[in-house]
């Protein structure tokens, strides 16, 4: 439930009853337009962000000029669409490479799953205050270096640079998609579980890293026992930690353990 | 930033989108289009039916790209994806009761443009919702009047700075942004009166 972020149910009621009472100032829609071109920077984006968790009205508004902002940029495509229409040059070239379709004979796309390799990198997570001992066990890894070959590895990284720059959501969106597209991948697993934690939302992180832990043969195994402990110890299930803690044979683990005693 | 990744031409055919380019869209636009024409063409279908059908796949692509919807694979990968997209449309009005001759089995082609579409595919509310919103908004915005409409459409289409457009309309910057705060709100009350 708390993983999911953007299903706020809305209502054309809602919206409606909030432009009756409140119109946006001049200022808000700035601000909201920053955010929805993402030139705000980290520090604004964050308290943005905070903001929005915890208004629910300004919630609404912010999506009613997403949706704004989309429709103008649609139509105005749309009509942009036309004039190209008109010039598409009239000597069309033999339409060689047209592959004859006929109904029943679909090219199969072989969805091949992309298998991400692990890659090289660094953490660089906000410390939870919440709990004293998960934010004082909650560091960085160390990362593991590794080559690239295949475009997925394209949308992996590229969430790796909102991962690093902080920006949490954005990663997990764009993993999410990868997930979708080779489900069971467990460095995907256990990047969008440590990018869940990093976020605070510690049930998610739990789904995807015991999803990661449960390939035993996973390299992501040992800081996946740990991060998972850290992520019970979070929301408070202390037990569940020290059993993912035990299991772990880490030294981090260990430590950890000690405090816990 | 560091560069992980190399940026190749589909990067950059994918940042020239997001910035609705317009050089880029147009020859992206032109380029594909005829590949769909045959294809209709082929497959009992008019000219006015290609390019509708082209010119809906066309902004669920620029869509897609916009979100970072859309992965691509190859060098060639956002063209395969224009085609694509056209052509399940296509077969979609094609196997509407009008055109249906061959049972279909249901395909398997385009697992990631399965639950984007704009085919229905998916209708919960929320998505519904939103689908009506926008094309409020849209015909909203097409309805508005020039002065507004050609200010908001260099501002959140190109991408003109307001400095630009005060230029241009020989008006201070201020004053521009004022316009352009009000005509927001102009659309925004429109769309939100329309059918109710």
């Amino acid at each position: 439930m708390y993983g999911k972020t953007a299903s706020v149910g809305f209502s054309l009621e809602k919206i409606r009853t909030l432009k009756n009472n409140s119109n946006i100032t001049p200022e808000l829609l700035e601000t909201i337009e920053r955010y929805h071109n993402g030139s705000m920077v980290q520090e604004e984006r964050i308290a943005f962000e905070e903001q929005l968790s915890q208004d629910a009205d300004l919630k609404l508004v912010v999506e009613d000029i997403k949706i704004t902002l989309l429709g103008i940029e649609t139509q105005a495509l749309k009509e942009r669409m036309d004039e190209f229409h008109k010039e598409i040059p009239e000597n069309r070239s033999v339409q060689t490479s047209t592959p004859k379709v006929r109904f029943l004979s679909f090219t199969k796309i072989a969805i091949a799953a992309g298998i991400i390799i692990a890659l090289g990198m660094f953490w660089l997570l906000n410390g939870s205050t919440n709990d004293r001992l998960y934010s004082k066990h909650f560091k960085p890894d160390p990362g593991l270096p590794t080559t690239m070959s295949s475009s997925d590895n394209f949308v992996f990284y590229d969430g790796m640079v909102n991962y690093k720059q902080g920006d949490y959501k954005k990663a997990i969106s764009k993993w999410e998609k990868l997930d979708k597209k080779s489900p069971g991948n467990d460095t995907i697993n256990y990047f969008l579980g440590v990018a869940y934690l990093a976020d605070k939302n510690a049930d998610e992180a739990v789904s995807y890293l015991n999803k990661t832990i449960a390939n035993s043969e996973s390299v992501f195994l040992e800081d996946a026992l740990y991060y998972l402990g850290l992520a019970y110890l979070k929301s408070d299930r202390t037990e569940a930690a020290i059993q993912e803690f035990q299991k772990s044979k880490s030294e981090k683990s260990q430590e950890i353990l000690k405090d816990l005693k | 930033m560091e560069h992980l990744y190399n940026p190749d031409s589909q990067l950059q055919l994918l940042n020239a989108i997001k910035d609705n380019d317009s050089v880029v869209l147009k020859q992206l636009y032109t380029t594909n289009y005829y590949k769909i024409e045959a294809l209709v063409l082929k497959n009992n279908g008019s000219k006015d039916h290609a390019k509708d059908v082209y010119q809906e796949a066309f902004i669920t692509v620029w869509k897609n790209v916009k979100n970072d919807r859309f992965i691509p694979e190859n060098e060639t990968a956002l063209q395969g994806y224009l085609y694509q997209i056209a052509k399940n449309k296509w077969m979609d009005i094609l196997r509407s009761p009008r055109f249906k001759k061959t049972k279909m089995i249901q395909h398997e082609l385009n697992v990631l443009d399965k639950n984007i579409d704009q085919n229905g595919h998916e209708k919960d509310e929320e998505h519904e919702f939103f689908r009506k919103r926008l094309e409020q908004t849209m015909e909203a915005f097409k309805n508005l009047g020039a002065p507004c409409k050609e200010l908001l459409t260099a501002f959140y289409y190109d991408k003109a700075s307001l400095r630009d457009i005060a230029n241009k309309l020989k008006i201070e910057e201020n004053t521009a942004r004022t316009k352009k705060y009000r005509c927001m709100e102009k659309l925004r009350q429109l769309a939100l009166a329309s059918k109710k």
